[in-house]
């Protein structure tokens, strides 16, 4: 690690303007070398101070300081500048969460995810305070989708955000992986309000997906909710179709029970 | 953090529409000759100073084959790499020629870009004022005109 | 165009309510080969189609469904439908949103067969 350190900071002598420093601060931070890191972090937002990976990176090294509430408003602004800056709300979430603000952790862990679902710390960030959540809840929250055929195949209600809300996805070896699915359904969306607009299809109504191991309806429930319902390969589209609107009746007898 | 800047403001909203569409990480919007009007994405000068030196020379190269071969200028061009693709595009205006460089990566493709470079080229048309009347340029104006260009594109 | 893509693609657009149908490379999103009824901008479909196939991929996947074969969106004044064939290339049609959607899924999915 010497080693690395000193090369970072000879192209850092070599170049005041490199990016260089990013990784070096991240360095020193994970050494411990927490007085270090801040000098870094600070020259370098001198000569970058548009850079948010910069300030993402001080909010870190603010929070090895305990200065917590200054890495807080580090990363609020952060988020005023880039509302999908992954680390800024890793770093959120994880303040809410020391906090003991699971509700609050979780959204930003969820907004986290959306930005980049193929994260896997994210995930297990998420999996971990879903678990801590899950055991101080006394009671469950109600299944939207009790007593539907195969409900736990794969029937999930997510925001527009990328966010689950009810209902459960099982990947392959049957691993819960709702989280990720939500994540890429926001994806989803977005592409086809794309495409419809651009190709004058007018409002998307559904989309059925036909798979090599399963079949999978998108819709609409509400102006600010999606869902998904999968199914495997040996239920016709037509039957999922029906299926996927009993769900959304379903789904917005929950949320509309959610409002009240 | 990546934000989009100008030389002229008239060009950033369409270039922020055009990087956001078609998922550009890198994109940068110049005369032929290789002087910049905005970039999106870049955070040093010297990178966006030798990307538009390599661009103009990539559009005169290409120019030159396409006299050869007795054909109009190519309107674009597109590189597909492994992580990165790049499109080097170019097409008129009412102040003449502009060329637009933009860099993406696998969650983008050469059709997303192509057609939004499409919409972005039409946009920086309709925004684009009519020209300026020309002015005669003195050593100290450029010198004095190119700080004023890389101020504008970086925020300085 | 060849005369074989032509044909292939006329067998789509013959069904009624088929504004268009294509051949995308699904990886660039670029158009092969397109017979497309006036107004329907054919770069346009094939970058977003191929897009949008690969945004549900992502989606199919994780939902432990594998990569899709058959995709259609329904909209309320249209509809995009889409089968992967072999060799990286997916068949494209558009539609009227009343279009036979069973008849046309399986012209393109014929259509996937007859150009691998």
């Amino acid at each position: 690690m010497a080693d690395d350190v000193k090369r970072m900071t000879a192209e850092l002598v070599r170049d005041p303007s490199s990016l260089v420093f990013l990784r070096l601060g991240e360095v020193l931070r994970a050494d411990g070398q927490v007085e270090a890191a801040r000098k870094v972090a600070l020259t370098g937002l001198e000569r970058h101070p548009d850079l948010v990976d910069a300030h993402d990176l001080y909010a870190r090294i603010l929070v090895d300081a305990d200065d917590v509430e200054h890495a807080r408003r580090v990363w609020n602004g952060v988020l005023q500048l880039d509302p999908r800056h992954q680390g800024a709300h890793m770093g959120v979430g994880f303040l809410h969460y020391s906090r003991g603000d699971l509700d609050a952790a979780l959204d930003h862990l969820e907004l986290a995810l959306a930005a980049d679902p193929t994260n896997k710390s994210v995930v297990q960030a998420l999996h971990a305070v879903r678990d801590v959540a899950e055991s101080v809840v006394s009671e469950e929250p109600e299944d939207a989708f009790a007593g539907f055929e195969g409900q736990d195949r794969g029937i999930l209600l997510v925001d527009r955000q990328g966010r689950a809300l009810n209902g459960n996805v099982l990947g392959t070896e049957g691993r819960d992986t709702k989280d990720e699915v939500a994540a890429h359904l926001a994806g989803v969306t977005q592409e086809m309000e794309r495409t419809a607009r651009m190709l004058n299809l007018g409002e998307w109504k559904w989309l059925i997906v036909e798979a090599d191991n399963g079949n999978a309806h998108l819709t609409p429930p509400d102006a600010a909710s999606l869902l998904w319902v999968v199914r495997d390969r040996d239920m016709p589209s037509g039957r999922l179709a029906l299926l996927a609107d009993r769900a959304g009746a379903a789904a917005r007898t929950w949320l509309e029970a959610q409002h009240l | 953090m990546t934000r989009t800047y100008a030389v002229d403001p008239w060009v950033e909203k369409p270039l922020a529409t055009f990087v956001d569409e078609a998922g550009a990480r890198l994109a940068l919007l110049m005369t032929p000759a290789g002087q910049v009007i905005a970039q999106h994405g870049f955070t040093r000068a010297v990178d966006v100073m030798a990307a538009a030196a390599l661009g103009a020379g990539i559009v005169a190269s290409t120019g030159e084959v396409a006299k050869l071969l007795d054909e109009p200028l190519f309107s674009v061009l597109n590189h597909q790499g492994e992580r990165h693709g790049i499109l080097l595009g170019g097409f008129d205006t009412p102040r003449g020629r502009m060329v637009c460089l933009a860099v993406y990566g696998p969650e983008s493709s050469p059709g997303i870009v192509q057609l939004f470079f499409e919409e972005f080229s039409r946009d920086v048309r309709d925004a684009c004022p009519a020209p300026e009347a020309p002015k005669q340029v003195l050593a100290a104006d450029f010198e004095r005109e190119l700080n004023e260009s890389l101020s504008a594109l970086f925020r300085t | 165009m060849s005369g074989r893509f032509q044909g292939i693609l006329d067998t789509i657009t013959r069904v009624r309510g088929v504004r268009g149908a294509m051949i995308v490379a699904c990886n660039d999103g670029l158009v092969v080969a397109d017979s497309l009824m006036e107004g329907v901008r054919g770069n346009a479909v094939a970058a977003l189609a191929s897009s949008l196939i690969k945004h549900a991929a992502n989606a199919t996947a994780a939902s432990g469904a594998g990569a899709p074969q058959f995709l259609h969106l329904q909209g309320s004044r249209g509809a995009l439908l889409a089968v992967s064939g072999r060799s990286e290339i997916l068949i494209v049609a558009v539609a009227e949103p009343s279009v036979n959607v069973g008849l046309v899924r399986l012209e393109l999915i014929r259509a996937a067969e007859a150009v691998n």
